[in-house]
């Protein structure tokens, strides 16, 4: 694993400085090595020079898709590092017109799956750790689009594709993807509660949200130029961080990403309150599933989301 | 000698307590480690510090000030008593009682007091516990603060292996030490208390506050800045980050309550003024004035940094923005002329 991470980063490194030196990109997001063994945190860099301080790993977790927002008034051309899941971000930006595809050149990586930072025991000495459960769930370690690649990965839309390129091998044998068919399995549990026992569970998740608004800041789906939660002007929202506001701040995020959370997991991972916000975005998933057909968000550019499109057709039992 | 308690007291330490005030101990809560009113049912945790820092026993998170109703000229306000009744915070590891002091300079010092935050401190109680296993983010040394014991407290708790020895500090510790005493709990102990264990994150600040007084321009801010997502959670589990807004929480258009809740200069509507204009307009002012407060302001006005090394926005930021690193690379900085 070390071996093929750093000849991985090696190859980062190597093309990110290209594509500075050559100026065909003004700007390259990827990771670098953090401040312990198990942090790989994101890094933005301009220079080739410091194309040193990339770097890839099995911590490298960070869907980096986000951060182009910041770009979306720019004409600069942005390099960007994908996994697998983070490319549908990509997808999404493009389609949801944040993002113009021409301005951004995306390198595919191969993903190992990544290590659960909360499994760490030993803070100083580098240890195994189990998968998260995103990735144990992943249906999409490969890219889904890509203009280069490193690694050997391949670029497919193929659902449940087997992990491809240098890690592939690391990558089964750690378990990614191997718990696909749990996917609903948290959505189905809290389905099973009595409704009073459903009613104190996402009571208490909603008593925990501080509001920090970490889950939509890091969403590739939540791109609104302005969103209601940043003023209480309108009086639609306001700030107060009450169960109830918060369950209307948890509900509206879940509703607006409908058929447009493409599943990076990002969300939950970065809840500094733990809250399980995957399992609303994929009852969504589920329900839209039923209703609209099998669909998977960010995969396929051409391809509208379901609450996106009109057909004749469309479910309407509502009305 | 020390007063102490066996460990297999704390129960009965704690319902003790529990009859005398609302007593705040770390806990976990719907998996979130907090502070939290202590009950029949609460787990105590005193083994590692809290997701949550203490300061929402003394700032809540949202707090209704005042309630009104307004019909044509005729108006009514109706204030709300700050007062929760007496508190006691149990097991604060130092960082926190440092957070507290801090939150004191903001709130009750240079000609302004806040009535909501003063009520809450006065009928506070607060008994520290001193640290002996600093978590994997802890840097509370490189900040000033001794992770054995701090002498703002109340009371301190020091683990003995076996039992807690416990020191009056204040009138408010011996009332409690006393009252501890009365029931029964308290023996003597020769023991000395545990050495505090080794810190992972190694930072000195030595200096930090002068050279960011040469350093509001410098492009490192801009780099910082390029991964911050610029959401809330590290000032919302900060000890120390106090910014709150007024806003109002109405049931029509006549009447409402109004509400102070925290607010974070994270956030792009935070230094938005009326007409529009942002002196913040970017996330690069926005993460310069984060931590050009904690390290240069808030010494500068208060001669204590407004950051305890508690560790809390380090284990997570959820891009490892950390502070140990911006001192770092601060203290690294060329500066040009």
């Amino acid at each position: 694993m070390r071996e093929i991470n750093a000849k991985l980063t090696q190859e980062m490194g190597d093309l990110a400085r290209d594509l500075l030196a050559s100026g065909e990109v003004k700007g390259v997001f990827g990771w670098t090595k953090g401040s312990r063994w198990y942090l790989t945190p994101p890094v933005f860099i301009t220079k080739p020079e410091e194309a040193d301080q990339l770097c890839y790993d099995e911590f490298a977790v960070n869907n980096l898709t986000g951060l182009l927002l910041d770009f979306r008034d720019s004409q600069d051309k942005i390099a960007i590092f994908v996994k697998g899941c983070d490319s549908r971000g990509i997808v999404r930006l493009v389609q949801d017109n944040q993002l113009k595809r021409e301005n951004v050149l995306v390198i595919g990586v191969p993903c190992p799956g990544m290590g659960d930072k909360g499994a760490v025991t030993d803070h100083r000495q580098a240890q195994e750790l189990p998968l998260l459960a995103k990735c144990l769930e992943c249906r999409y370690p490969n890219p889904v689009l890509a203009d280069r690649t490193i690694g050997g990965v391949t670029v497919t839309t193929e659902p449940s594709a087997a992990p491809s390129g240098a890690t592939a091998e690391a990558a089964k044998g750690r378990g990614v993807g191997s718990k696909q068919a749990d996917r609903f399995a948290q959505v189905e549990a809290i389905e099973k509660m009595s409704p009073d026992e459903r009613s104190a569970f996402w009571q208490a998740q909603n008593e925990k949200c501080i509001r920090c608004y970490a889950c939509r800041n890091i969403c590739p789906a939540c791109n609104c130029r302005e969103c209601i939660f940043d003023s209480d002007k309108k009086n639609w929202v306001n700030k107060a961080a009450t169960p109830t506001d918060n369950a209307f701040f948890g509900i509206t995020r879940a509703m607006h990403v409908a058929g447009r959370c493409v599943e990076c997991g990002e969300c939950e991972r970065v809840c500094p309150m733990d809250i399980p916000i995957m399992a609303m975005n994929r009852k969504l998933i589920g329900d839209l599933n039923e209703l609209f057909g099998p669909y998977d968000a960010g995969v396929k550019p051409e391809e509208k989301p379901p609450l996106g499109a009109f057909k004749l057709d469309d479910p309407e039992e509502f009305m | 000698m020390l007063k102490a308690f066996p460990k297999d007291k704390l129960t009965a330490v704690l319902d003790t307590l529990a009859k005398q005030a609302t007593l705040w101990v770390p806990s976990v809560v719907a998996s979130v480690s907090r502070f939290a009113p202590y009950g029949p049912d609460r787990e105590v945790q005193l083994g590692a510090n809290t997701v949550m820092s203490p300061k929402e026993a003394l700032f809540p998170a949202t707090e209704k000030i005042y309630e009104y109703s307004a019909y044509g000229i005729d108006g009514e306000f109706t204030p709300v008593d700050p007062s929760v009744g007496p508190q006691i915070l149990f097991g604060l590891r130092s960082c926190d009682m440092q957070g507290i002091l801090c939150l004191d300079d903001v709130f009750l010092t240079r000609g302004y007091v806040d009535d909501y935050y003063a009520k809450k401190r006065e009928e506070a109680t607060l008994v520290t516990l001193g640290c002996v296993t600093p978590g994997p983010d802890c840097f509370c040394y490189a900040m000033g603060v001794n992770p054995a014991e701090h002498e703002a407290s109340d009371a301190q708790l020091f683990d003995l292996g076996d039992a807690y020895g416990i020191v009056a500090r204040t009138a408010k510790g011996e009332a409690l030490v006393s009252a501890l005493a009365a029931a029964g709990l308290l023996v003597e102990s020769n023991k000395a208390p545990l050495p505090t264990g080794d810190f992972v994150l190694k930072v000195d600040a030595e200096g930090i506050t002068e050279k960011l007084q040469h350093m509001f321009d410098h492009p490192l801010w801009d780099a910082f800045s390029r991964k911050c997502l610029n959401c809330g959670a590290c000032a919302y589990i900060c000890p120390t980050c106090h910014c709150f807004d007024i806003s109002d929480k109405k049931r029509n258009a006549h009447c409402g309550v109004k509400i102070k809740c925290w607010d974070t200069c994270m956030y792009a509507e935070y230094a938005l003024m009326a007409g529009g204009h942002n002196p913040r307009p970017s996330k690069k002012e926005r993460v310069r004035q984060r931590f050009m407060h904690k390290l240069r302001y808030f010494p500068e006005r208060y001669g204590k940094l407004q950051c305890t090394g508690c560790g809390r926005c380090i284990a997570k930021c959820p891009v490892n923005l950390e502070i140990t690193d911006v001192i770092q690379q601060v203290r690294e900085a060329k500066i040009d002329g």
